[in-house]
């Protein structure tokens, strides 16, 4: 029976929103497949930084030779940093950035798309940021590597909507996870209060949109959900 | 989400003697809700979807301040209060928007639009008084995108989703959490109304939405119902003042 449940792939399976995502998952009887620096609490724990497509596509080839087929995979290595004036980011600050979280999200996609489309079905979900959608500042970077995301996205799913695959993003409000710093402004009482549900999004709410899109998102092709507390309507 | 939701937390569903509402109301009973089911028409569909889902029967026009006095007080003596809205009832008449008359603009802002204001107001103090809610409300993706010969539907349906962002905005402080779905083409029985208006087939207009949709699917009664489900639900609890927009791509035309 296990063998026969469906096979998710997460990247930054080991903390946040991807451990979140990867718990649910298992829970709900899926065979999760974790893609992190480091180790992660998922059935097969690769480590892997995304950054490297040859190495994101030999885990992969690895995952798929285990489990025999992926049905969804999630994009959800990131870092973030905050603070910088624009003038400030230096230009290695900038390439890592869009290295992990558009180079990582561009190299799981083209790992996993063969299989999917050999497979005949799929959904990638990818995890942007309301920051995306209503800009921020002293975090530049971090929001053009979340827009360039949802730009990728549409395209793909635009590209494979005539095929049973599906490309969505999520984009959570600030949330809860060690990524967030203690002391960011994110974190703040002054910023919560401005907030319509006052607080930040938990992970374990972003993870349940990862699943409702994954499970039942088959008339979503190139939408963002956004479970971002009231952050950006 | 699987039947994990708060046990027999209350929905009312209005619009529901056919189609999106019908749907809506069997998907709510199967994850956990008792659910209120109402129709401007009293006929026996709505009476035997009641049943069906051991559920209850409020007919009425929800329009009427008297008729949804009437109808939340019966809900909350059968269930015990209301968790959950689904404004869901809708008119559409489609034409060229010169030739429009005013008495179907307005009334297709009315029930769509309009509707659903003092039913809003009256759920909410029950709403309040268990500690928060839902609220989903049926937009359409033509209130997004427009469509041409449809302009009073997308205005009110645009209006829908600004309703939502503002309910959103007001309510979420209290718990009160306020979304929209933007759904495309359904394949509900509305499609032979078009196809007759249209001097076609069923089947080919069938074909002739799925032409406009990149995806090439219709969606099912159940998709929709699985959204209106989703942001009930126990998942949808980070969501204020969004909009769903499951219609298979149809926001850009295709390549």
């Amino acid at each position: 029976m296990r063998s026969k449940s469906p096979v998710i792939v997460i990247t930054g399976a080991a903390s946040g929103i991807g451990a979140a995502t990867a718990a649910l998952f298992s829970d709900r009887g899926w065979r999760t497949a974790g893609l992190d620096l480091r180790p992660s609490a998922t059935d097969l724990s690769l480590t892997c930084d995304v950054t490297d497509a040859a190495a994101v596509r030999s885990a992969v080839d690895f995952v798929t030779e285990q489990f025999g087929g992926i049905a969804a995979a999630v994009t959800a290595a990131g870092y973030y940093e905050e603070g910088i004036d624009v003038c400030d980011i230096t230009k290695a600050q900038w390439d890592s950035m869009l290295q992990v979280i558009l180079g990582g999200t561009v190299n799981t996609c083209a790992a996993v798309l063969p299989v999917m489309i050999a497979g005949g079905q799929g959904s990638i979900i990818a995890i942007s940021s309301e920051l995306a959608l209503g800009g921020s500042a002293t975090d530049l970077h971090y929001v053009a590597a979340k827009g360039a995301v949802l730009g990728l996205i549409k395209s793909l799913a635009a590209e494979f909507a005539a095929t049973p695959i599906r490309l969505n993003v999520v984009a959570p409000g600030p949330t809860d996870t060690p990524l967030l710093a203690p002391g960011s402004l994110w974190r703040e009482p002054g910023y919560l209060a401005t907030m319509p549900l006052g607080r930040l999004v938990k992970p374990e709410e972003v993870a349940a949109t990862v699943y409702y899109l994954a499970t039942e998102g088959v008339m979503y092709c190139g939408e963002v959900l956004s479970p971002n507390a009231g952050a950006v309507i | 989400m699987p039947a994990d939701t708060r046990p027999r937390h209350v929905a009312l569903v209005t619009g529901a003697a056919q189609g999106l509402g019908h749907a809506t109301a069997l998907r709510l009973a199967a994850d956990g809700f008792a659910v209120a089911v109402n129709d401007i028409s009293d006929d026996s569909r709505i009476t035997k979807l009641a049943d069906q889902i051991n559920g209850l029967a409020v007919p009425g026009d929800i329009a009427e301040p008297d008729a949804v006095r009437v109808m939340t007080r019966a809900v909350a003596e059968q269930f015990g209060g209301v968790d959950v809205l689904v404004a869901n009832a809708a008119a559409m008449e489609m034409g060229p928007f010169l030739n429009q008359d005013a008495r179907t603009w307005w009334r297709q802002v009315e029930v769509n639009l309009s509707g659903h204001f003092r039913l809003i107001q009256a759920v909410v103090p029950h709403m309040r008084a268990r500690g928060g809610g839902r609220i989903v409300l049926i937009a359409s993706g033509w209130g997004v995108i427009g469509h041409p010969n449809a302009t009073a539907y997308a205005a009110s349906k645009a209006g829908l989703i600004a309703l939502a962002k503002g309910l959103g905005r007001e309510l979420a402080p209290q718990g009160i959490l306020a979304n929209a779905i933007a759904p495309s083409y359904i394949d509900t029985d509305q499609l032979g109304v078009d196809a007759s208006d249209a001097g076609i087939t069923l089947d080919e207009m069938r074909q002739r939405y799925r032409e406009l949709i990149p995806t090439g699917q219709l969606a099912s009664v159940e998709d929709i119902a699985g959204a209106v489900a989703f942001l009930a639900g126990p998942g949808g609890s980070a969501f204020v003042g969004q909009v769903l927009q499951p219609g298979g791509g149809v926001t850009r035309t295709r390549a």
